[in-house]
């Protein structure tokens, strides 16, 4: 009789632990966003474009086109190295401004575009994306320093 | 010059907390009391120590000293006093500063307390206190020193973040703090029993409101950030899963597994070893998600340039604190041993044991999909993020089952349950949840999701009031007093738990406002032109004009949309776009217009400078106000449950006394029919 009961409670514990794990497995893996460089971007293979990835750079001075009909906007984005062309549709962050870092969340489509719906854009002022600060140049002096003591191969 | 006074204060708060971790220890080895007061005396000085460092700080914002570097940074000459102060928490230095203030407060406040009632434990308490209490002003007088000076000293300060001067962002962070620190007095008295060796149920029973004020605190806190994005960051929502986000929600969800396995300790004298572990891994969350969102390394909204050197002490300071709770806890675990085993699957042993499984699974997942991206990035694997779906797929069915135990755990006996108690008990309350089912499934609800909660919620709530039903017919009836009566008599006979079912019936609340808002959100973004018109849901939203407006320390351009429902117009909304003028940041300000308990919600993210177009989003939240509503209920039942009156016979018996019954048994077993 004991034995049973153990076994019940056990086992139930098990079969939800079993569940949840499947799910969280399941769809964790389904929900993993990569980061990537426009340069690294621009290099995919054909059979990358389509899926959804992030991309970190800065916007490119001069480059914010709307289009007039679906105020749908297209701008460059580059690592300092590459440059890639975005369509974006949706609603800008307050952030959004040429020659400021950002982040898209999209896909690279075979028309070598960067098709996205969603920018992230930084609100705090001491604040720049880690893959910004390997690009160095374009900081303020006092970040440019930080960059130097962060990467410990220098 | 009262800078440099604060400053000297906390310098000499180290040395003083370095005292209150030594006193304690010689008291112990020379069994010599007098130096458990000297550590006393240390922790009142500490307290006094750091206020005074508050003050200087304080003083400095309100004075509008910018030779003081972080307050030239987080603060301006144009804010309002309100924000002044606020920017003392507006940045990292000054967290931490306000972090280890809240600390030494508790720390002075518990020894007080239980200076009388608990010398054994007093010694390890102060020194475990002080312990937290010198790695923090470690951390603060040499990599992260809000009182640093800047020569030459700026004209004017770098302004506080715009999306900062909000009202709810002046009291959410010390809120939080409250909750975080709070922790730290369960688990330091942990550790005293721990290392005492005293490790019975007397610990628990004394930390019961500490613990209780602290996730108040950390409730209360969390909404309050959630009802600031809401309408602050304008996106329609109100949780989006960031990391800063799930960074307050792990140590919440342990904490609220601890609340109720204690339950099963007290009465039932199982789950020690587990009880400890829970509290040790709560207040290791809260440390963790302070650093997280303070240290910088988190890629979120609100995390700060990452300073290496912070990084690296605050990792060697986290892992020391986690060798040396879990490792005292290994180490003593043989000790405890629980002789007591599970009797049945079907009892509330077991419904509180399911209750902390599923909080656990929850806590692992946002654990997992909040650190994964940090590990893959410190591996220097490819950089991840982890996206909004995986978490909720993961907790839809964690909440439902967490919501279906709710209706179950408070009502089902200890030890075991008879099939004939769960009859009377269950099939009731299960005949309304699948009527009421079965009535929204006609009236037109097809989520599934959305059904299987309303359909839960519902069977806690027959549970619920069924129960307060019966216990309050039993007592009138038994004391020949008013129903109403009758109710407040069962109160008083036990307090605790009627206030634990106050926070239950919160929970269901806000549970129907989070379905409803989010399944049942409409949200529309286009472009209009002035004297376009566009419908949302039953209403109509007419753009009139767009035109330029300015604030005190903005600029910005307003739009006024009228809303119809019919032909009726029913209200005029303003959203703007504004642009701080001195740190030159825009912001999207939110228009809402409530209607029943929820909102018709309008920004305008993008404005052409000549006001000929604006980029506009609407959305409709039904019932998003429930979510606080519920939330406040909670935090209301929590407290009702700390400042809960003494349990009480009132309406004394006419016959002569007689011996009642333990409540639970009286629940489960003596009702009347």
């Amino acid at each position: 009789m004991k034995f049973t009961r153990k076994k019940g409670i056990i086992l139930s514990v098990a079969v939800i632990l079993l569940g949840l794990g499947s799910i969280a497995y399941g769809t964790f893996t389904k929900n993993l966003v990569y980061f990537y460089t426009p340069s690294e971007v621009i290099a995919f293979p054909e059979n990358r474009t389509g899926k959804k990835i992030k991309v970190a750079g800065l916007v490119v001075k001069q480059s914010i086109k709307i289009t007039p009909e679906t105020r749908d906007i297209h701008f460059n984005l580059t690592d300092q190295i590459a440059v890639i062309p975005v369509v974006f549709e949706g609603v800008p962050p307050d952030l959004f401004k040429e020659g400021q870092g950002a982040v898209v969340e999209g896909y690279w489509g075979s028309d070598k575009t960067f098709h996205s719906h969603l920018i992230m854009a930084k609100h705090s002022e001491d604040y720049m994306p880690p893959d910004m600060k390997k690009a160095g140049g374009t900081l303020p002096k006092k970040d440019f320093f930080k960059t130097l003591n962060l990467d410990p191969g220098k | 010059m009262f800078i440099e006074i604060g400053h000297l204060a906390v310098i000499t708060a180290l040395v003083v907390s370095l005292v209150g971790i030594a006193a304690p220890v010689a008291g112990i080895r020379t069994r010599n009391s007098l130096w458990i007061s000297v550590g006393k005396q240390a922790v009142v000085l500490n307290f006094v120590l750091l206020t005074i460092g508050m003050a200087a700080m304080i003083n400095a914002y309100v004075t509008q000293d910018y030779s003081v570097k972080y307050v030239a940074a987080t603060s301006n000459s144009h804010l309002p006093i309100f924000y002044k102060i606020a920017g003392l928490w507006g940045g990292h230095e000054g967290s931490l500063l306000l972090w280890a203030w809240i600390l030494s407060l508790y720390c002075m406040m518990a020894v007080l307390i239980h200076w009388k009632s608990q010398p054994v434990v007093m010694p390890y308490l102060i020194g475990m206190e002080s312990l937290i209490l010198a790695g923090f002003l470690l951390l603060i007088l040499f990599l992260s020193n809000p009182f640093e000076l800047l020569t030459p000293a700026p004209a004017d300060g770098r302004d506080l973040n715009p999306l900062l001067q909000d009202p709810a962002m002046v009291v959410h962070p010390p809120l939080l703090y409250l909750g975080y620190v709070g922790l730290s007095i369960p688990f330091c008295f942990a550790m005293a029993a721990l290392f005492s060796g005293r490790l019975g149920e007397e610990w628990i029973k004394v930390t019961q409101r500490w613990t209780l004020l602290a996730w108040s605190c950390l409730t209360a806190g969390v909404l309050m950030g959630g009802f600031w994005a809401y309408y602050e960051l304008g996106w329609g929502g109100y949780w989006g899963w960031d990391p800063v986000e799930n960074a307050a929600f792990m140590p919440w969800l342990v904490a609220t597994a601890f609340l109720h396995s204690v339950m099963v300790q007290e009465t039932r004298k199982m789950f020690r070893v587990w009880n400890l572990f829970l509290i040790i891994l709560a207040f290791s969350l809260s440390l963790i998600g302070t650093f997280l969102v303070r240290s910088g390394v988190l890629t979120s909204v609100h995390s700060f340039a990452s300073d290496p050197g912070r990084g690296v002490y605050i990792l060697s300071f986290l892992s020391f604190m986690l060798f040396l709770s879990f490792g005292t806890l290994i180490f003593r675990s043989a000790k405890l041993k629980s002789q007591v085993e599970m009797d049945s699957l079907v009892s509330r042993e077991s419904a509180f044991l399911f209750n902390n499984l599923f909080f656990l699974a929850a806590m692992i997942t946002v654990f997992l999909g909040t650190l994964y991206p940090l590990l893959t990035e410190a591996l220097k694997f490819k950089k991840v993020s982890v996206g909004p779906p995986y978490y909720n797929a993961v907790f839809m069915p964690v909440a439902l089952g967490l919501i279906f135990l709710m209706g179950v755990g408070p009502y089902i006996p200890w030890r075991k349950a008879s099939p004939e108690t769960l009859k009377r008990h269950f099939l009731i309350p299960l005949a309304v949840s699948a009527t009421s089912l079965l009535a929204f499934g006609i009236g037109g609800v097809r989520d599934l999701y959305a059904l299987s909660g309303l359909g839960v919620v519902f069977f806690v709530l027959t549970s619920i009031l069924f129960d307060f039903g019966k216990i309050s017919r039993f007592w009138s009836r038994q004391r020949n007093v008013s129903f109403f009566h009758g109710f407040y008599a069962a109160f008083r006979l036990n307090p605790r738990r009627t206030a634990g079912i106050v926070t239950h019936i919160g929970v269901l609340v806000m549970i129907v406002g989070i379905i409803f808002s989010s399944i049942y959100q409409t949200e529309k973004v286009v472009v209009m032109k002035p004297g376009d018109e566009i419908s949302l849901k039953s209403f109509k939203i007419r753009l009139v004009k767009l035109y330029g407006v300015n604030g005190p320390n903005w600029a910005g351009q307003e739009g006024l949309f009228e809303v119809y429902q019919g032909n009726r117009l029913i209200a005029n909304l303003r959203p703007q776009k504004r642009l701080y003028m001195v740190s030159q940041t825009p912001t999207t300000e939110t228009a809402l217009y409530q209607i029943y308990t929820g909102h018709v919600f309008m920004t305008i993210p993008e404005v052409a400078d000549d006001g000929s177009w604006a980029r506009v989003r609407a959305l409709y939240n039904p019932l998003v106000l429930w979510v606080w509503y519920g939330g406040g209920i909670m935090v209301f039942g929590a407290f009702l449950n700390i400042f809960r009156p003494r349990r009480k016979e009132i309406y004394p018996a006419a016959e002569p006394r007689k011996k009642y019954p333990p409540e639970e048994r009286l629940l489960s077993q003596k009702h009347p029919q």
